[in-house]
């Protein structure tokens, strides 16, 4: 229900003079509301302020210009691209920015199982938060209230969109918003100190475990030992006595059973490499500002994870943990319980890529000046064309590859010709190597 | 057949209790109440799509009326996706008192889950208690769920005791609401079932300053409107 524009009501762009249309009212938040518009035939989202609120946040106008100028760090965030006024009003005013489509969802709906994308869909858009955030710091510039009603996902992609933008600002600078309960950072939640690049990165490390986990990385026994959730059990939890559930140290804060389900199921499930992470996350970081883990950390790790999705013969999504395999532990599917038997795998340094029937390799794989990069196809796994127990790694780069046979004779593969997935076969891929492992 | 993609449920929360007091006096007579019907009607939706946007609450609700005695009106702790609101009728005293003892037993540990967010509590009067308003008082804060819930005054017309309601609320930081026209009753009953129910839950984005004492920091609430003539009580 909207409060503050009408339909058909016009306003008009500073910057281009344009006019637009107001349409459907969107949703409304503490600082305003939400709007699609129309300019010549084309679909915005305009976001109105309250009155009240621009009274409290006197930057405001400044920040939004300074952010209009400077433009958007990268495609997923939905910039403000002009302010907007109306006429024979002064009390407020909003600002453009694109429409969020349809087929996106926020994360509210994957918290809430709304929302079902597969894990690699779900691995994908925390990649690409990470690296949208890494984009805005690069910039020299903080957030400051990532939380789940500020991004939005594609669940069949994992596609993102960053809204609410208008908080953004030079790192250090003084803002209105602190953040959002349960992700702002302990320091913040304490008062002792203001937002700035390493609480966005707390914020993001919370964020990433309600995707992966959907559940709270600090809410364990303390928080089932408080009958009335209120604003001092919040501080606590969060701000004065935070404690990571799977603390190695100290397990007084362990999940619960029946009722912190979620992060048991979840916790077991991924390799150590990711439970790794997130342990420093919300140990070592959680009190040292240095000790936060930095986006492009949990870039490598992210791609490494979702590289290490296979399949059960079920259908279900696992994930390759070589700790366990080295430790020679028996892995069962999640969704049919079944034993799992691994499919070949390309270890490439230090990372393994599982060979899945639809597996793509990327120059983030094979070329080690491209790291990051998933601009084009450079190899994918195909069934042979007329022995279908036959499976192979097409080459689908530009250049021929060097393999060396586990009888170390050597071959070339040229573009479009394919490797067999044999175990022990080398490939050189140019500045690159991997080995088959079966 | 659809393949499970990931293991799990969905993400734990809490309940939320969530209480209308309805004065029902024979001064709401005719238009008030019929506004006051109108107003909660109108905030059924918007207070369940915020429900359905807060992963953290799970939120439940009853109604008290008073007048002559204090009755539930909703019983039964409804889960506000299939909250519906049955149109009040008005006459008698304002047993006020009688309304928060009402609440006072429901929020008694015993009667409560063993875990919970703030319940919120919207008091919504036209007048001035006509029984012992401050022994019902007294009955709702000796109960823990009622010292940590978060109350909420709205007053309506000119007549309302707002020194009553700011008692209620107990937080000086937080004002009673006077709605002098149907329009503002509307704002009014819409904040306090969307923004304060969010508030209690999960609070949003905390903006630098605001009201931080109380059990959980309540947003502004929205402002009166210019009052024309016509539309006053
Ligand atoms: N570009 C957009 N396209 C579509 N919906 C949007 C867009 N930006 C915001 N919204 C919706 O509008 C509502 C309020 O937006 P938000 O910017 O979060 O408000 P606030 O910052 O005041 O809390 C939310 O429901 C959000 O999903
Ligand atoms: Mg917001
Ligand atoms: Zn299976």
């Amino acid at each position: 229900m909207s409060t503050l524009l009408q339909n058909n009501q016009i306003i008009s762009g500073e910057l281009t003079q344009q006019s637009y249309s107001i349409d459907t009212f969107l949703g409304a938040g503490t600082q305003g509301e939400v709007y699609r518009a129309q300019a010549n035939g084309r679909d915005v989202a305009i976001k109105w302020y309250f009155p009240h609120y621009i009274q409290n946040d006197l930057q405001l106008r400044q920040r939004l210009e300074n952010a209009i100028r400077k433009g958007s760090p990268d495609n997923n965030f939905l910039w403000p691209l002009e302010l907007v006024t109306q006429q024979n009003n002064n009390t407020s005013f909003g600002y453009v920015m694109p429409l969020r489509p349809n087929n996106f969802k926020s994360i509210v709906d994957l918290m809430r199982r709304r929302a079902e994308p597969s894990f690699h869909a779900l691995i994908s858009a925390c990649l690409a938060l990470s690296e949208s955030f890494l984009q805005l710091h690069a910039k020299g510039l903080c957030y400051r209230d990532i939380n789940f009603n500020n991004v939005f996902f594609d669940p069949n992609t994992g596609d993102i969109l960053i809204c609410d933008n208008d908080n953004v600002d030079v790192n250090g600078a003084t803002g209105a918003i602190n953040g959002t309960p349960r992700f702002m950072a302990p320091e913040l939640v304490r008062g002792d100190s203001p937002p700035n690049t390493e609480s966005d990165l707390f914020s993001l490390s919370i964020l990433l475990f309600y995707m992966l986990m959907l559940h709270h990385p600090l809410e364990g026994k303390r928080e089932a030992s408080i009958r009335c959730f209120d604003q001092s059990a919040m501080n606590k939890l969060y701000g004065t006595e935070p404690l990571f559930i799977f603390d190695p140290q100290d397990n007084s804060n362990a999940p619960v059973v029946g009722l912190h389900d979620n992060a048991l199921v979840y916790w077991v499930l991924y390799p150590q490499f990711l439970r790794d992470v997130f342990t420093r996350a919300f140990t070592t970081g959680i009190e040292d500002q240095h000790g936060r883990i930095r986006e492009n950390e949990w870039r490598v790790i992210l791609i490494n994870l979702r590289d290490s999705i296979f399949y059960c013969r079920c259908g279900g999504q696992n994930f390759y943990d070589s700790d366990s395999v080295k430790n020679g532990e028996n892995q069962k599917c999640w969704a049919c319980n079944h034993s799992l038997v691994y499919p070949p795998r390309l270890r490439i340094n230090n990372a393994v890529v599982m060979l899945n029937h639809d597996t793509k390799l990327y120059p983030h794989h094979t070329d080690q000046s491209q790291k990051f990069s998933f601009a084009t196809q450079q190899a994918a796994v195909i069934r042979h064309p007329q022995d279908p127990n036959r499976w192979g790694l097409q080459n689908l780069s530009t250049n021929a590859w060097t393999i060396t046979l586990p009888d170390n004779s050597i071959k070339t593969v040229e573009p479009q010709r394919s490797v067999n997935l044999t175990a022990g076969i080398g490939i050189n891929f140019g500045n690159t190597v991997a080995e088959i492992q079966v | 057949m659809e393949i499970i993609k990931r293991p799990g449920g969905a993400m734990a929360n809490r309940p939320l209790h969530f209480f209308w007091l309805a004065d029902c006096s024979g001064s709401m007579y005719g238009e008030k109440i019929e506004q006051l019907n109108y107003a909660i009607r109108n905030a059924i939706k918007p207070m369940q799509d915020v429900a359905a946007d807060n992963p953290n609450a799970q939120v439940m609700v009853r109604a008290i009326k008073f007048s002559t005695g204090a009755q539930w009106h909703i019983a039964t702790a409804t889960p506000v996706e299939e909250f519906k609101w049955d149109n009040l009728t008005s006459n008698g005293v304002t047993d006020m008192g009688l309304a928060l003892q009402l609440v006072a037993e429901q929020l008694d540990v015993s009667q409560m889950p063993e875990r919970c967010l703030p319940p919120v509590l919207v008091l919504v009067s036209d007048g001035q208690p006509t029984d012992d308003f401050n022994a019902g008082l007294a009955a709702l804060m000796s109960k823990p769920w009622g010292k940590k819930s978060v109350r909420i005054g709205i007053g309506i017309g000119q007549d309302v005791d707002l020194e009553v309601l700011q008692k209620f609320i107990g937080n000086p930081e937080v004002k009673p609401l006077q709605a002098n026209n149907a329009e503002d009753l509307v704002k009014y009953i819409r904040w306090a079932s969307t923004v304060v129910l969010q508030a209690a839950s999960a609070p949003a984005s905390q903006v630098k300053d605001q009201v931080s004492t109380g059990v959980v920091p309540i947003p502004q609430a929205p402002i009166a409107s210019d009052v024309e003539a016509d539309d006053v009580w």
